[in-house]
Protein backbone atom coordinates (compact mmCIF):
# COMPACT_ATOMS: atom_id res chain seq x y z
CA UNK A 1 0.00 0.00 0.00
CA UNK A 2 1.44 3.43 -0.67
CA UNK A 3 1.84 5.74 1.93
CA UNK A 4 -0.53 8.90 -0.06
CA UNK A 5 -1.71 11.40 2.39
CA UNK A 6 -5.08 13.60 2.21
CA UNK A 7 -4.71 16.74 4.56
CA UNK A 8 -8.06 17.79 5.31
CA UNK A 9 -8.53 21.89 5.65
CA UNK A 10 -11.60 24.10 6.62
CA UNK A 11 -9.23 26.97 8.05
CA UNK A 12 -5.63 28.49 8.44
CA UNK A 13 -4.24 27.12 11.40
CA UNK A 14 -2.12 24.07 11.69
CA UNK A 15 -2.27 24.00 7.70
CA UNK A 16 2.16 24.08 8.09
CA UNK A 17 2.36 21.45 10.78
CA UNK A 18 0.09 19.33 8.93
CA UNK A 19 2.01 19.75 5.43
CA UNK A 20 5.06 19.03 6.67
CA UNK A 21 3.90 15.77 8.71
CA UNK A 22 3.00 14.69 5.60
CA UNK A 23 5.74 15.59 3.14
CA UNK A 24 7.79 13.44 5.73
CA UNK A 25 6.09 10.45 4.50
CA UNK A 26 7.72 11.49 1.07
CA UNK A 27 4.74 10.39 -0.91
CA UNK A 28 2.47 12.57 -2.53
CA UNK A 29 -0.03 14.75 -0.59
CA UNK A 30 -3.26 16.37 -1.34
CA UNK A 31 -5.03 19.22 0.10
CA UNK A 32 -8.83 18.83 0.31
CA UNK A 33 -10.09 22.19 1.06
CA UNK A 34 -13.92 23.09 2.11
CA UNK A 35 -14.19 26.63 2.57
CA UNK A 36 -13.28 29.94 0.78
CA UNK A 37 -11.11 30.26 -2.95
CA UNK A 38 -8.84 32.44 -0.43
CA UNK A 39 -8.04 29.86 1.61
CA UNK A 40 -7.60 27.36 -1.11
CA UNK A 41 -4.78 29.50 -2.24
CA UNK A 42 -3.56 29.82 1.10
CA UNK A 43 -3.39 26.18 0.89
CA UNK A 44 -2.19 25.78 -2.35
CA UNK A 45 1.09 27.83 -1.80
CA UNK A 46 1.95 26.32 1.52
CA UNK A 47 3.70 23.15 -0.21
CA UNK A 48 0.84 20.41 -1.38
CA UNK A 49 1.59 18.25 -4.30
CA UNK A 50 -2.29 18.64 -5.50
CA UNK A 51 -5.07 20.95 -3.68
CA UNK A 52 -8.92 19.65 -4.17
CA UNK A 53 -11.43 22.30 -3.51
CA UNK A 54 -15.00 22.29 -2.55
CA UNK A 55 -15.95 25.77 -2.55
CA UNK A 56 -18.77 26.65 0.53
CA UNK A 57 -20.85 28.99 0.39
CA UNK A 58 -21.40 31.63 3.17
CA UNK A 59 -24.67 30.32 4.94
CA UNK A 60 -23.70 26.68 4.87
CA UNK A 61 -21.38 25.07 7.75
CA UNK A 62 -18.56 22.73 6.36
CA UNK A 63 -20.05 19.81 8.04
CA UNK A 64 -22.77 19.63 5.69
CA UNK A 65 -20.07 19.13 2.90
CA UNK A 66 -18.49 15.95 4.55
CA UNK A 67 -20.49 13.41 2.43
CA UNK A 68 -19.31 14.80 -0.63
CA UNK A 69 -15.71 15.10 0.78
CA UNK A 70 -15.91 11.60 1.51
CA UNK A 71 -16.97 10.47 -1.71
CA UNK A 72 -14.16 11.81 -3.17
CA UNK A 73 -11.53 10.48 -0.16
CA UNK A 74 -13.10 7.12 -1.29
CA UNK A 75 -12.43 7.47 -4.84
CA UNK A 76 -8.97 8.17 -4.24
CA UNK A 77 -8.05 5.90 -1.17
CA UNK A 78 -5.30 7.69 0.55
CA UNK A 79 -2.94 5.54 3.05
CA UNK A 80 -3.29 8.96 4.93
CA UNK A 81 -6.21 11.32 6.04
CA UNK A 82 -4.66 14.15 8.31
CA UNK A 83 -7.33 17.07 10.14
CA UNK A 84 -6.54 19.40 12.49
CA UNK A 85 -8.68 19.04 16.13
CA UNK A 86 -11.10 21.84 14.36
CA UNK A 87 -14.64 20.94 15.13
CA UNK A 88 -15.19 20.83 10.84
CA UNK A 89 -12.06 19.15 10.25
CA UNK A 90 -13.05 16.53 12.36
CA UNK A 91 -16.48 16.00 10.99
CA UNK A 92 -15.16 15.77 7.70
CA UNK A 93 -12.44 13.25 8.54
CA UNK A 94 -14.88 11.01 10.63
CA UNK A 95 -16.93 10.75 7.62
CA UNK A 96 -14.07 10.19 5.37
CA UNK A 97 -12.17 7.34 7.64
CA UNK A 98 -15.65 5.54 8.17
CA UNK A 99 -15.95 5.58 4.31
CA UNK A 100 -12.25 4.62 4.01
CA UNK A 101 -12.32 1.82 6.75
CA UNK A 102 -9.57 3.85 8.71
CA UNK A 103 -7.95 3.22 11.84
CA UNK A 104 -8.74 6.68 13.86
CA UNK A 105 -6.23 7.69 16.18
CA UNK A 106 -6.49 10.79 18.61
CA UNK A 107 -3.67 13.35 19.12
CA UNK A 108 -0.88 12.71 16.73
CA UNK A 109 2.37 14.56 17.29
CA UNK A 110 4.17 12.99 14.26
CA UNK A 111 4.82 10.27 12.03
CA UNK A 112 6.86 8.08 10.01
CA UNK A 113 6.86 5.29 7.31
CA UNK A 114 8.65 2.14 8.17
CA UNK A 115 8.21 0.39 5.31
CA UNK A 116 4.57 -1.18 4.51
CA UNK A 117 3.68 0.09 8.45
CA UNK A 118 2.85 3.78 9.73
CA UNK A 119 4.73 4.63 12.96
CA UNK A 120 2.77 7.26 15.24
CA UNK A 121 3.77 9.24 18.04
CA UNK A 122 0.76 10.38 20.25
CA UNK A 123 0.43 11.77 23.24
CA UNK A 124 -1.76 10.29 25.75
CA UNK A 125 -2.41 11.03 29.82
CA UNK A 126 -2.61 14.52 28.99
CA UNK A 127 0.15 15.17 27.50
CA UNK A 128 2.13 13.14 30.26
CA UNK A 129 3.72 10.79 27.91
CA UNK A 130 4.31 9.70 23.68
CA UNK A 131 2.66 6.50 22.72
CA UNK A 132 4.15 4.54 19.96
CA UNK A 133 1.72 3.13 17.81
CA UNK A 134 1.96 0.83 14.51
CA UNK A 135 -0.60 -0.18 11.99
CA UNK A 136 -0.60 -1.76 8.46
CA UNK A 137 -4.16 -0.18 7.55
CA UNK A 138 -5.73 2.98 6.26
CA UNK A 139 -5.29 5.67 8.63
CA UNK A 140 -6.89 9.05 9.90
CA UNK A 141 -5.05 10.97 12.40
CA UNK A 142 -6.20 14.12 14.41
CA UNK A 143 -3.06 15.79 14.54
CA UNK A 144 -1.85 18.11 17.49
CA UNK A 145 2.07 18.19 16.51
CA UNK A 146 3.81 21.43 17.25
CA UNK A 147 2.82 24.20 14.46
CA UNK A 148 5.74 25.23 11.91
CA UNK A 149 5.29 28.12 9.81
CA UNK A 150 4.24 26.83 6.36
CA UNK A 151 6.82 27.59 3.09
CA UNK A 152 5.26 29.90 0.60
CA UNK A 153 6.47 28.02 -2.63
CA UNK A 154 4.71 27.85 -5.99
CA UNK A 155 1.28 26.83 -5.88
CA UNK A 156 0.08 23.90 -6.74
CA UNK A 157 -2.96 23.46 -9.15
CA UNK A 158 -6.53 23.87 -7.62
CA UNK A 159 -8.94 21.24 -9.07
CA UNK A 160 -12.81 22.01 -7.73
CA UNK A 161 -14.79 19.55 -6.57
CA UNK A 162 -18.57 20.53 -7.77
CA UNK A 163 -20.47 20.70 -4.13
CA UNK A 164 -23.85 19.09 -4.84
CA UNK A 165 -25.63 19.74 -2.03
CA UNK A 166 -28.97 18.11 -0.57
CA UNK A 167 -31.05 21.15 0.42
CA UNK A 168 -30.59 22.53 4.05
CA UNK A 169 -30.10 19.17 5.93
CA UNK A 170 -27.78 21.90 7.77
CA UNK A 171 -27.63 25.64 7.87
CA UNK A 172 -26.63 28.91 9.67
CA UNK A 173 -29.99 30.69 11.23
CA UNK A 174 -28.39 33.25 12.59
CA UNK A 175 -25.27 34.65 14.45
CA UNK A 176 -24.98 36.88 17.05
CA UNK A 177 -22.44 38.52 19.29
CA UNK A 178 -21.58 36.48 22.90
CA UNK A 179 -21.27 39.62 24.53
CA UNK A 180 -17.70 40.48 24.43
CA UNK A 181 -14.62 42.03 22.45
CA UNK A 182 -11.95 39.50 23.01
CA UNK A 183 -9.98 40.72 19.77
CA UNK A 184 -7.29 42.82 22.13
CA UNK A 185 -5.99 39.28 24.03
CA UNK A 186 -6.48 37.31 20.82
CA UNK A 187 -4.61 39.33 18.35
CA UNK A 188 -1.66 40.37 21.15
CA UNK A 189 1.66 39.78 20.60
CA UNK A 190 2.43 39.35 24.73
CA UNK A 191 -0.28 38.10 27.17
CA UNK A 192 0.10 38.58 30.80
CA UNK A 193 -2.56 36.36 32.49
CA UNK A 194 -3.45 35.97 36.00
CA UNK A 195 -4.66 32.73 37.67
CA UNK A 196 -5.86 32.27 41.29
CA UNK A 197 -2.49 32.66 42.55
CA UNK A 198 -3.64 36.42 43.08
CA UNK A 199 -5.03 36.89 46.15
CA UNK A 200 -7.58 39.93 45.66
CA UNK A 201 -9.13 41.96 42.77
CA UNK A 202 -7.13 44.47 44.51
CA UNK A 203 -4.06 43.54 43.42
CA UNK A 204 -4.79 43.55 39.63
CA UNK A 205 -3.42 47.49 39.51
CA UNK A 206 0.18 45.25 40.17
CA UNK A 207 -0.36 43.14 36.99
CA UNK A 208 -1.69 45.96 35.03
CA UNK A 209 1.68 48.14 36.16
CA UNK A 210 3.83 44.68 34.64
CA UNK A 211 1.62 44.42 31.36
CA UNK A 212 2.30 47.83 30.91
CA UNK A 213 5.74 47.68 30.65
CA UNK A 214 5.47 44.59 28.39
CA UNK A 215 3.22 46.33 26.13
CA UNK A 216 1.27 43.47 26.55
CA UNK A 217 -2.63 42.31 26.64
CA UNK A 218 -4.57 41.03 29.91
CA UNK A 219 -5.40 37.49 30.37
CA UNK A 220 -6.41 35.09 32.70
CA UNK A 221 -7.18 31.39 33.65
CA UNK A 222 -10.94 30.04 33.56
CA UNK A 223 -12.06 30.44 37.66
CA UNK A 224 -10.75 34.16 37.70
CA UNK A 225 -12.59 35.22 34.87
CA UNK A 226 -16.10 32.58 35.49
CA UNK A 227 -16.07 32.32 39.36
CA UNK A 228 -14.62 35.22 40.90
CA UNK A 229 -15.46 37.29 37.84
CA UNK A 230 -12.27 39.96 38.43
CA UNK A 231 -11.98 39.92 34.53
CA UNK A 232 -14.06 40.08 32.01
CA UNK A 233 -15.25 36.21 30.39
CA UNK A 234 -13.79 36.88 27.19
CA UNK A 235 -10.13 37.04 28.23
CA UNK A 236 -10.06 33.73 29.83
CA UNK A 237 -7.59 31.42 28.05
CA UNK A 238 -7.92 27.81 27.49
CA UNK A 239 -10.00 25.11 26.10
CA UNK A 240 -13.56 26.79 26.73
CA UNK A 241 -12.05 30.31 26.38
CA UNK A 242 -9.62 31.90 24.17
CA UNK A 243 -7.33 30.07 21.60
CA UNK A 244 -4.07 32.28 21.59
CA UNK A 245 -0.84 32.32 19.45
CA UNK A 246 1.12 35.72 21.49
CA UNK A 247 5.12 35.80 20.82
CA UNK A 248 4.79 35.85 24.69
CA UNK A 249 2.79 34.84 26.95
CA UNK A 250 3.19 35.18 30.98
CA UNK A 251 1.20 33.38 33.35
CA UNK A 252 1.28 34.38 37.21
CA UNK A 253 -0.05 32.00 39.59
CA UNK A 254 -1.67 29.37 37.24
CA UNK A 255 -1.21 25.86 37.68
CA UNK A 256 -1.57 24.53 34.30
CA UNK A 257 -4.11 22.67 34.15
CA UNK A 258 -4.72 20.71 30.74
CA UNK A 259 -7.67 22.94 30.04
CA UNK A 260 -5.78 26.09 30.45
CA UNK A 261 -2.81 24.62 28.93
CA UNK A 262 -4.87 23.40 25.44
CA UNK A 263 -5.72 27.67 24.77
CA UNK A 264 -2.24 28.41 24.73
CA UNK A 265 -0.76 25.55 22.71
CA UNK A 266 0.19 28.47 20.20
CA UNK A 267 2.30 30.36 22.31
CA UNK A 268 5.88 30.91 21.10
CA UNK A 269 7.49 31.71 24.84
CA UNK A 270 5.96 30.86 28.13
CA UNK A 271 6.70 32.37 31.03
CA UNK A 272 5.52 30.80 34.39
CA UNK A 273 5.67 32.60 37.94
CA UNK A 274 4.61 30.18 40.36
CA UNK A 275 5.21 29.43 44.11
CA UNK A 276 5.20 26.01 43.76
CA UNK A 277 7.81 24.36 41.89
CA UNK A 278 6.03 21.01 40.97
CA UNK A 279 3.28 23.10 39.21
CA UNK A 280 2.49 21.18 36.29
CA UNK A 281 2.89 24.69 33.88
CA UNK A 282 6.63 24.07 34.78
CA UNK A 283 6.20 20.80 32.45
CA UNK A 284 5.61 23.00 29.61
CA UNK A 285 7.01 26.38 30.26
CA UNK A 286 9.85 27.52 28.16
CA UNK A 287 10.79 29.68 31.74
CA UNK A 288 10.16 30.11 35.03
CA UNK A 289 10.44 31.50 38.37
CA UNK A 290 9.93 29.53 41.68
CA UNK A 291 8.61 32.40 43.77
CA UNK A 292 5.62 34.64 45.32
CA UNK A 293 4.48 36.91 42.51
CA UNK A 294 3.97 39.47 45.02
CA UNK A 295 8.00 39.67 45.12
CA UNK A 296 8.15 38.59 41.61
CA UNK A 297 5.87 40.69 39.62
CA UNK A 298 7.33 44.22 41.63
CA UNK A 299 10.85 43.13 40.61
CA UNK A 300 10.33 42.26 37.02
CA UNK A 301 8.35 45.39 36.49
CA UNK A 302 12.17 46.77 37.83
CA UNK A 303 14.17 44.80 36.02
CA UNK A 304 12.15 45.93 32.35
CA UNK A 305 12.57 49.78 33.39
CA UNK A 306 16.02 49.50 34.66
CA UNK A 307 18.02 47.57 32.27
CA UNK B 1 -44.03 18.43 11.68
CA UNK B 2 -45.77 20.03 13.47
CA UNK B 3 -47.58 23.24 11.89
CA UNK B 4 -48.76 26.50 13.91
CA UNK B 5 -45.96 25.72 16.70
CA UNK B 6 -48.19 22.95 17.98
CA UNK B 7 -46.31 19.55 18.07
CA UNK B 8 -47.52 16.04 16.05
CA UNK B 9 -46.24 13.15 17.27
CA UNK B 10 -44.25 12.92 14.82
CA UNK B 11 -42.39 15.57 16.37
CA UNK B 12 -41.14 13.39 19.37
CA UNK B 13 -37.23 12.26 19.01
CA UNK B 14 -36.00 9.59 20.36
CA UNK B 15 -32.56 10.85 21.84
CA UNK B 16 -29.48 8.78 22.75
CA UNK B 17 -27.29 10.16 25.22
CA UNK B 18 -23.95 8.17 24.97
CA UNK B 19 -20.83 8.66 27.69
CA UNK B 20 -17.83 7.29 28.58
CA UNK B 21 -17.41 5.48 31.86
CA UNK B 22 -13.01 5.21 31.92
CA UNK B 23 -10.36 6.17 34.18
CA UNK B 24 -9.19 9.10 34.68
CA UNK B 25 -6.42 10.31 32.90
CA UNK B 26 -5.57 13.09 35.28
CA UNK B 27 -4.80 10.69 38.09
CA UNK B 28 -3.04 7.93 36.48
CA UNK B 29 0.66 8.09 37.81
CA UNK B 30 3.04 8.13 34.76
CA UNK B 31 6.64 6.46 36.12
CA UNK B 32 10.44 7.95 35.14
CA UNK B 33 10.24 5.38 32.45
CA UNK B 34 7.20 7.07 30.78
CA UNK B 35 5.14 3.89 31.34
CA UNK B 36 1.76 4.54 33.12
CA UNK B 37 0.27 3.11 36.05
CA UNK B 38 -3.00 3.30 36.26
CA UNK B 39 -3.82 1.56 39.37
CA UNK B 40 -4.77 4.58 41.34
CA UNK B 41 -6.86 6.31 38.50
CA UNK B 42 -10.70 6.18 39.80
CA UNK B 43 -13.85 5.52 37.45
CA UNK B 44 -15.38 8.68 36.43
CA UNK B 45 -17.55 9.42 33.33
CA UNK B 46 -16.42 11.87 30.37
CA UNK B 47 -15.51 15.42 31.28
CA UNK B 48 -17.58 16.95 28.86
CA UNK B 49 -20.44 14.60 29.44
CA UNK B 50 -22.28 16.36 31.73
CA UNK B 51 -22.75 19.24 28.98
CA UNK B 52 -23.81 16.67 26.90
CA UNK B 53 -26.57 15.28 28.52
CA UNK B 54 -28.00 18.58 29.61
CA UNK B 55 -27.95 18.71 25.56
CA UNK B 56 -29.80 15.32 25.88
CA UNK B 57 -32.47 16.46 28.34
CA UNK B 58 -33.36 19.95 26.11
CA UNK B 59 -33.96 17.85 23.34
CA UNK B 60 -35.87 15.46 24.93
CA UNK B 61 -38.17 18.19 26.59
CA UNK B 62 -38.88 20.21 23.63
CA UNK B 63 -39.86 16.90 21.84
CA UNK B 64 -41.51 15.28 24.32
CA UNK B 65 -39.89 12.36 23.13
CA UNK B 66 -37.30 9.24 25.07
CA UNK B 67 -34.20 9.60 26.00
CA UNK B 68 -32.10 6.56 26.19
CA UNK B 69 -28.81 6.70 28.27
CA UNK B 70 -25.68 4.49 26.54
CA UNK B 71 -22.12 3.60 27.68
CA UNK B 72 -19.94 0.95 26.65
CA UNK B 73 -17.37 -1.44 28.44
CA UNK B 74 -16.98 -1.08 32.00
CA UNK B 75 -19.36 1.89 31.73
CA UNK B 76 -21.34 2.31 35.02
CA UNK B 77 -24.90 3.04 33.80
CA UNK B 78 -26.40 4.36 36.41
CA UNK B 79 -24.24 7.65 36.10
CA UNK B 80 -26.79 8.59 33.41
CA UNK B 81 -29.69 6.84 35.74
CA UNK B 82 -29.14 9.10 38.43
CA UNK B 83 -29.23 12.08 36.54
CA UNK B 84 -32.80 11.80 35.23
CA UNK B 85 -32.56 9.42 32.48
CA UNK B 86 -35.21 7.09 32.47
CA UNK B 87 -33.69 3.82 30.68
CA UNK B 88 -30.46 3.24 29.62
CA UNK B 89 -28.39 0.47 27.76
CA UNK B 90 -24.69 -0.92 28.22
CA UNK B 91 -22.11 -2.84 26.04
CA UNK B 92 -20.64 -5.00 28.60
CA UNK B 93 -17.87 -6.26 27.06
CA UNK B 94 -16.69 -3.97 24.55
CA UNK B 95 -12.45 -3.62 25.54
CA UNK B 96 -10.83 -0.15 26.11
CA UNK B 97 -10.13 0.29 22.25
CA UNK B 98 -7.20 3.01 21.13
CA UNK B 99 -8.32 3.54 17.55
CA UNK B 100 -11.74 5.67 17.65
CA UNK B 101 -12.79 3.96 14.90
CA UNK B 102 -13.98 1.16 16.84
CA UNK B 103 -15.09 2.43 19.41
CA UNK B 104 -17.12 4.42 17.39
CA UNK B 105 -18.29 0.41 15.56
CA UNK B 106 -19.80 -0.49 19.15
CA UNK B 107 -21.81 2.90 19.48
CA UNK B 108 -22.80 2.39 16.13
CA UNK B 109 -24.10 -1.11 16.34
CA UNK B 110 -25.58 -0.67 19.89
CA UNK B 111 -27.65 2.69 18.17
CA UNK B 112 -28.61 0.34 15.75
CA UNK B 113 -30.11 -2.40 18.06
CA UNK B 114 -31.71 0.30 20.27
CA UNK B 115 -33.37 1.01 16.97
CA UNK B 116 -35.12 4.49 15.63
CA UNK B 117 -32.92 6.37 17.16
CA UNK B 118 -33.10 10.06 15.92
CA UNK B 119 -30.29 12.06 17.55
CA UNK B 120 -27.00 10.89 19.36
CA UNK B 121 -25.52 13.38 21.95
CA UNK B 122 -21.82 12.86 23.05
CA UNK B 123 -19.29 14.43 24.68
CA UNK B 124 -16.82 15.89 22.48
CA UNK B 125 -13.84 14.43 24.50
CA UNK B 126 -10.62 15.95 24.22
CA UNK B 127 -9.19 12.48 24.85
CA UNK B 128 -11.25 10.77 21.80
CA UNK B 129 -12.21 13.62 19.55
CA UNK B 130 -12.20 10.69 16.30
CA UNK B 131 -15.63 9.29 18.38
CA UNK B 132 -18.44 11.34 17.61
CA UNK B 133 -17.32 11.74 13.87
CA UNK B 134 -16.28 8.03 12.86
CA UNK B 135 -19.76 7.60 14.65
CA UNK B 136 -21.30 9.96 12.55
CA UNK B 137 -19.51 8.78 9.24
CA UNK B 138 -20.66 5.00 10.07
CA UNK B 139 -24.29 5.81 10.56
CA UNK B 140 -23.76 7.66 7.50
CA UNK B 141 -25.71 10.54 9.56
CA UNK B 142 -24.89 14.35 9.61
CA UNK B 143 -22.32 15.57 12.47
CA UNK B 144 -22.17 18.91 14.53
CA UNK B 145 -19.08 18.86 16.95
CA UNK B 146 -17.62 21.16 19.55
CA UNK B 147 -20.59 23.14 20.53
CA UNK B 148 -22.09 24.25 23.33
CA UNK B 149 -26.04 23.81 23.62
CA UNK B 150 -28.64 22.09 21.75
CA UNK B 151 -32.85 21.37 21.56
CA UNK B 152 -35.38 20.84 19.30
CA UNK B 153 -37.60 23.37 17.12
CA UNK B 154 -40.10 22.36 14.49
CA UNK B 155 -38.42 18.61 14.26
CA UNK B 156 -35.27 20.18 13.99
CA UNK B 157 -32.39 20.18 16.09
CA UNK B 158 -30.96 23.81 16.92
CA UNK B 159 -27.41 24.10 18.09
CA UNK B 160 -25.36 26.88 19.40
CA UNK B 161 -21.69 27.21 19.28
CA UNK B 162 -19.39 29.61 19.93
CA UNK B 163 -16.82 30.92 16.75
CA UNK B 164 -15.01 33.76 17.52
CA UNK B 165 -16.83 36.44 19.56
CA UNK B 166 -20.11 35.28 18.16
CA UNK B 167 -22.73 32.93 18.65
CA UNK B 168 -23.78 30.61 15.57
CA UNK B 169 -26.60 28.96 15.29
CA UNK B 170 -27.14 25.94 13.38
CA UNK B 171 -30.46 24.16 12.25
CA UNK B 172 -29.85 20.38 11.77
CA UNK B 173 -32.33 17.85 9.96
CA UNK B 174 -32.41 14.23 11.94
CA UNK B 175 -30.79 12.03 11.96
CA UNK B 176 -27.78 13.30 13.31
CA UNK B 177 -24.45 13.36 15.85
CA UNK B 178 -24.03 16.06 18.17
CA UNK B 179 -20.63 16.62 20.01
CA UNK B 180 -21.07 18.77 22.77
CA UNK B 181 -17.53 20.43 24.31
CA UNK B 182 -18.31 21.36 28.53
CA UNK B 183 -17.99 24.79 29.30
CA UNK B 184 -17.07 24.08 32.99
CA UNK B 185 -16.68 21.01 35.47
CA UNK B 186 -20.66 19.50 36.78
CA UNK B 187 -22.48 22.29 38.53
CA UNK B 188 -24.43 20.00 40.52
CA UNK B 189 -24.11 15.79 40.96
CA UNK B 190 -26.99 13.37 42.19
CA UNK B 191 -27.16 13.16 45.87
CA UNK B 192 -28.23 10.12 47.60
CA UNK B 193 -31.67 9.90 46.70
CA UNK B 194 -31.26 9.77 42.96
CA UNK B 195 -28.64 7.25 43.17
CA UNK B 196 -31.35 5.49 45.19
CA UNK B 197 -33.62 6.04 42.59
CA UNK B 198 -31.51 5.28 39.70
CA UNK B 199 -31.13 1.36 40.89
CA UNK B 200 -34.52 0.97 40.00
CA UNK B 201 -34.45 2.13 36.97
CA UNK B 202 -34.36 0.08 33.94
CA UNK B 203 -30.68 -1.34 32.51
CA UNK B 204 -30.29 -3.42 29.04
CA UNK B 205 -27.01 -5.33 28.96
CA UNK B 206 -25.91 -6.24 25.66
CA UNK B 207 -22.71 -8.15 24.54
CA UNK B 208 -21.01 -7.82 21.72
CA UNK B 209 -22.45 -11.49 20.20
CA UNK B 210 -25.65 -10.12 21.18
CA UNK B 211 -24.70 -6.84 18.87
CA UNK B 212 -23.14 -9.22 15.74
CA UNK B 213 -20.10 -7.93 15.78
CA UNK B 214 -16.61 -8.16 17.12
CA UNK B 215 -13.72 -5.72 17.68
CA UNK B 216 -10.20 -5.16 17.88
CA UNK B 217 -7.23 -2.73 17.57
CA UNK B 218 -5.82 -2.81 13.90
CA UNK B 219 -2.64 -0.95 15.52
CA UNK B 220 0.16 -2.12 17.78
CA UNK B 221 1.57 -0.58 20.97
CA UNK B 222 5.48 0.04 20.91
CA UNK B 223 5.46 1.30 24.47
CA UNK B 224 5.36 4.90 25.62
CA UNK B 225 7.99 7.28 26.35
CA UNK B 226 8.60 10.83 28.43
CA UNK B 227 8.15 13.64 25.79
CA UNK B 228 11.12 15.39 24.84
CA UNK B 229 10.51 18.72 25.96
CA UNK B 230 13.09 21.28 25.68
CA UNK B 231 14.14 21.74 29.40
CA UNK B 232 12.33 25.11 31.21
CA UNK B 233 15.13 27.15 31.93
CA UNK B 234 13.80 28.10 35.94
CA UNK B 235 15.17 30.85 38.23
CA UNK B 236 14.86 31.06 42.07
CA UNK B 237 16.68 32.36 45.01
CA UNK B 238 16.26 36.25 45.56
CA UNK B 239 13.80 37.55 43.33
CA UNK B 240 15.11 40.40 42.09
CA UNK B 241 18.03 38.75 40.87
CA UNK B 242 15.87 35.86 39.28
CA UNK B 243 13.63 38.75 37.57
CA UNK B 244 17.01 40.26 35.95
CA UNK B 245 17.89 37.11 34.90
CA UNK B 246 14.57 36.43 33.37
CA UNK B 247 14.14 39.52 31.36
CA UNK B 248 17.81 38.91 29.90
CA UNK B 249 17.15 35.72 29.06
CA UNK B 250 13.68 36.71 27.10
CA UNK B 251 15.64 39.46 25.70
CA UNK B 252 18.47 37.44 24.68
CA UNK B 253 15.53 34.90 23.30
CA UNK B 254 14.01 37.61 20.90
CA UNK B 255 10.80 37.96 23.37
CA UNK B 256 11.41 41.20 24.26
C1 LIG C 1 -14.87 21.24 31.08
C2 LIG C 1 -13.86 22.16 31.69
C3 LIG C 1 -13.36 23.21 30.92
C4 LIG C 1 -12.41 24.08 31.46
N1 LIG C 1 -11.93 25.10 30.68
C5 LIG C 1 -10.98 25.91 31.17
C6 LIG C 1 -10.42 26.98 30.38
O1 LIG C 1 -10.80 27.18 29.22
N2 LIG C 1 -9.46 27.77 30.93
C7 LIG C 1 -9.00 27.60 32.21
O2 LIG C 1 -8.11 28.35 32.64
N3 LIG C 1 -9.50 26.61 32.98
C8 LIG C 1 -10.49 25.78 32.51
N4 LIG C 1 -11.00 24.80 33.32
C9 LIG C 1 -10.58 24.78 34.74
C10 LIG C 1 -9.23 24.12 34.96
O3 LIG C 1 -9.44 22.73 35.09
C11 LIG C 1 -8.55 24.64 36.22
O4 LIG C 1 -9.40 24.45 37.33
C12 LIG C 1 -8.17 26.13 36.18
O5 LIG C 1 -7.46 26.41 34.98
C13 LIG C 1 -7.31 26.48 37.37
O6 LIG C 1 -7.07 27.87 37.40
P1 LIG C 1 -5.79 28.47 38.14
O7 LIG C 1 -4.56 27.89 37.56
O8 LIG C 1 -5.93 29.94 38.11
O9 LIG C 1 -6.02 28.03 39.65
P2 LIG C 1 -5.30 26.92 40.52
O10 LIG C 1 -5.29 25.62 39.84
O11 LIG C 1 -5.90 27.03 41.86
O12 LIG C 1 -3.78 27.41 40.59
C14 LIG C 1 -3.33 28.50 41.30
C15 LIG C 1 -1.81 28.46 41.24
O13 LIG C 1 -1.29 29.63 41.86
C16 LIG C 1 -0.12 29.29 42.58
N5 LIG C 1 0.06 30.31 43.61
C17 LIG C 1 -0.67 30.50 44.73
N6 LIG C 1 -0.21 31.58 45.39
C18 LIG C 1 0.83 32.09 44.69
C19 LIG C 1 1.70 33.20 44.86
N7 LIG C 1 1.60 34.04 45.89
N8 LIG C 1 2.68 33.40 43.93
C20 LIG C 1 2.80 32.56 42.87
N9 LIG C 1 1.99 31.50 42.64
C21 LIG C 1 1.01 31.28 43.55
C22 LIG C 1 -0.40 27.90 43.11
O14 LIG C 1 0.82 27.22 43.37
C23 LIG C 1 -1.19 27.28 41.97
O15 LIG C 1 -0.33 26.58 41.09
C24 LIG C 1 -11.95 23.91 32.80
C25 LIG C 1 -12.43 22.85 33.55
C26 LIG C 1 -13.38 21.97 33.02
C27 LIG C 1 -13.85 20.83 33.85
Amino acid sequence: MSMDTWVLVTDARHVGAMLAAARGLGTPVTAAVVGSRALAELVAAAGPDTVVWVEQDAQIPVEAYAARLAAAVVLAAPRVLISSTAPAARVLLGAAAARRGSVVLPAVVDLAADGDHLVVQRSAVGGAVIETLETSSPVAIVFTGEDVEAPVGSPAAIETIPADLPASDLCLIRTEPAGGDSSGVRAAARVVSVGRGVKSKADLPLIEELAAALGAEIGCSMPVADDLGWISKDRYVGRSGQHIAPRLYVALGISGAPQHMEGIRDAKVVVAVNSDKDAPIFRTADFGIVGDLYEVVPALVAALGTT
Amino acid sequence: MGTNGKRGLDDQMKTVIAYKWARDGERAAVREDGSVDWRNAKMTAGEDDPAALSAAKAIAAATGGALVGLTIGDGDASWALARGVEQSVSVTDAPTLTDNAQTAAVLAAAVRAIGNVDVIVIGDSEQHPGVPVTLAGLLGWPAVVGIDSATARDGRLEIVRKVGDDHQVLSLATPAVLGVAALSAEESAPGMKELLAARKRPLTKMTLADLGITVADAVSNRGSHLPATKPVRVFDGDPTLAAEQLVGALRADGAL
